[in-house]
């Protein structure tokens, strides 16, 4: 909102005489919009939207009172942009916890002074933009730091699929279906609890799955032919070299995306039934992230083109994984593959890496808020504190 | 008569209006208005049709507009009503039909000296 535009302020009494009243207190530094009831209000709400920068709220009203206006802006959230002053003549405690349990920002009891509804109502609106701005900052800062996180790990993961002579797109594939599994899980089981955030440092994580190949010699990994029985041993230490790169990373330790990507390196060869490697994990053992990946990794070699075989579809592949031909999978993750055919047709046809789009980094942003999770090393956050 | 003259005729608290609002000018508007407010109208309609629900918002809301003029008479009097009306916690008819009078006579007074008052004006 730009600063030098004249905020609106919303005033909502059944009264005509308390709203010309406010309107008479406010009118000179204000645009002042009124409602006679609650119904009117949210009316106003759904048209200005944000545009309405404060209201002004009585309880006793008509048709829906001020409760009932604050009910709804509570279920549409509404109130986390708009902040509401309640002005009644209500006295009790009982009303006034109510307002503030409600999520009401100030209570001016009646009968009003004119200069303290002044000041109450410009801290307020001082307040909220004072927010929104931080969270605009904070906001921008996390969209900075997973555009640079992802920029990195896309060069170091196509480093290693240069020098594997892998197709390019491999990688950004397993990104994508990793991405789409995990969402899919997440609605059709609460068994795992994951966070967008989490989900999506996981199909970062992903793209580092092969990254213990940079330790095979070239003449196995770029043979022509069928490896022999010693050559695939060899091929198949790449899962735990990998794990070791990322562990023995001398910093961030307790990083996530270390931890992560680690354990996807390490167990993204597992199978469901036990019988994988390096270590043999059955079942949930082998934690979902590194399942998803497992399947994300087998389904596109599958519908890719390869040297030595052509792309099958999506019903031949899902046909050969169910088979128990490629590897053996979680049930509910074969699941969420068969049911989701055409939104993974489609999703893979985009030939790039997601961008972080402004909305979802608004709700990841705001998730963390939530959660607290905000490092305290973050400078926005100092600033906040500081502030 | 003057503003402050009409405050004491109503057993009103002038000193307490003009501190909370900017200025004696915008009190004399809003004192007047009070002619066109319309809650003491619905209060005795909806309870002389029994509409308690109703009488009760009405009650409200002009207790609220007397608190904010500080027509301290008028205030309490509507006030008391008020309380009897409040869903819940309603009283029996007698006991607000006894409320109520009061309100009217308070109400009486306090509409025909502003009349008086904005016809000279």
């Amino acid at each position: 909102m730009s600063e030098n535009k004249v905020e609106k302020i919303l005033i909502v009494d059944d009264s005509e005489m308390n709203r010309a009243m406010l309107t008479a207190i406010l009118d000179k530094r204000y645009e002042i919009l009124e409602a006679e009831n609650g119904e009117v209000a949210l009316e106003a709400l759904n048209r200005h939207g944000a545009d309405i920068s404060l209201v002004l709220l009585d309880i006793v009203m008509p048709k829906m009172d001020g409760f009932e206006v604050l009910a709804v802006m509570n279920e549409t959230r509404i109130i986390e942009n708009v902040p509401v002053i309640m002005i009644s003549a209500e006295n009790g405690t009982s009303h006034i916890k109510r307002a503030y349990d409600l999520g009401v920002s100030d209570y001016i009891s009646r009968p009003f002074d004119a200069e303290v509804v002044q000041k109450r109502v410009n801290n307020t609106l001082m307040l909220y933009a004072k927010q929104r701005r931080l969270v605009e900052m904070v906001t921008d800062q996390i969209y900075e730091k997973q555009k640079s996180n992802s920029i990195l790990v896309n060069i170091l993961s196509h480093v290693v699929e240069f020098r594997n002579g892998e197709s390019g797109m491999h990688i950004l594939h397993v990104n994508t279906l990793t991405n789409i599994l995990l969402k899919l899980v997440c609605q059709k089981t609460d068994k795992y609890k994951l966070s967008e955030s989490e989900i999506d440092l996981i199909s970062m994580a992903s793209s580092l799955h092969d990254i213990g190949k940079i330790a095979i010699p070239d003449n196995i990994l770029n043979k022509p032919g069928r490896l022999t029985k010693e050559e695939f041993e060899i091929m198949k230490t790449h899962s735990a070299i990998g794990y070791s790169l990322i562990e023995e990373v001398p910093y961030n330790k307790n990083e996530p995306l270390l931890k992560i990507s680690s354990e996807i390196c390490r167990w993204h060869h597992e199978r469901y039934d036990g019988r994988g490697y390096p270590d043999g994990l059955k079942g949930d053992e082998i934690p979902i992230y590194a399942q998803v990946v497992s399947l994300a990794d087998v389904y596109d070699a599958l519908t890719s083109e390869r040297v030595y075989k052509p792309a099958y579809s999506h019903d031949k592949a899902i046909e050969m994984i169910s088979n128990g031909e490629c590897g053996a999978f979680n049930p509910i993750l074969l699941e969420c593959l068969q049911e989701n055919g055409d939104l993974i047709r489609e999703e893979l046809k985009v030939n790039s890496f997601r961008e972080f789009d402004k909305e979802e980094i608004v709700r990841i942003t705001d998730e963390m808020l939530k959660r607290d999770l905000v490092s305290e090393d973050d400078s926005a956050v100092k600033l906040m504190h500081r502030d | 008569m003057t503003l402050k003259e009409l405050y004491q005729a109503i057993e009103g608290d002038y000193d307490d209006v003009m501190g909370r609002l900017p200025s004696e000018s915008l009190v004399k508007k809003f004192v007047i208005k009070f002619l066109d407010d319309k809650s003491y109208e619905l209060l005795e309609s909806s309870l002389k049709n029994k509409d308690f629900e109703t009488a009760f918002r009405a009650a409200h809301t002009l207790k609220g507009v007397c608190q904010n003029l500080s027509f301290t008479k008028l205030y309490k009097s509507s006030n008391t009503v008020t309380d009897s009306l409040r869903p819940g916690q309603l009283q029996t008819e007698d006991i607000i039909n006894t409320q109520f009078s009061v309100v009217k006579k308070d109400y009486d007074k306090t509409f025909l000296t502003i009349k008086a008052y904005a016809e000279q004006a």
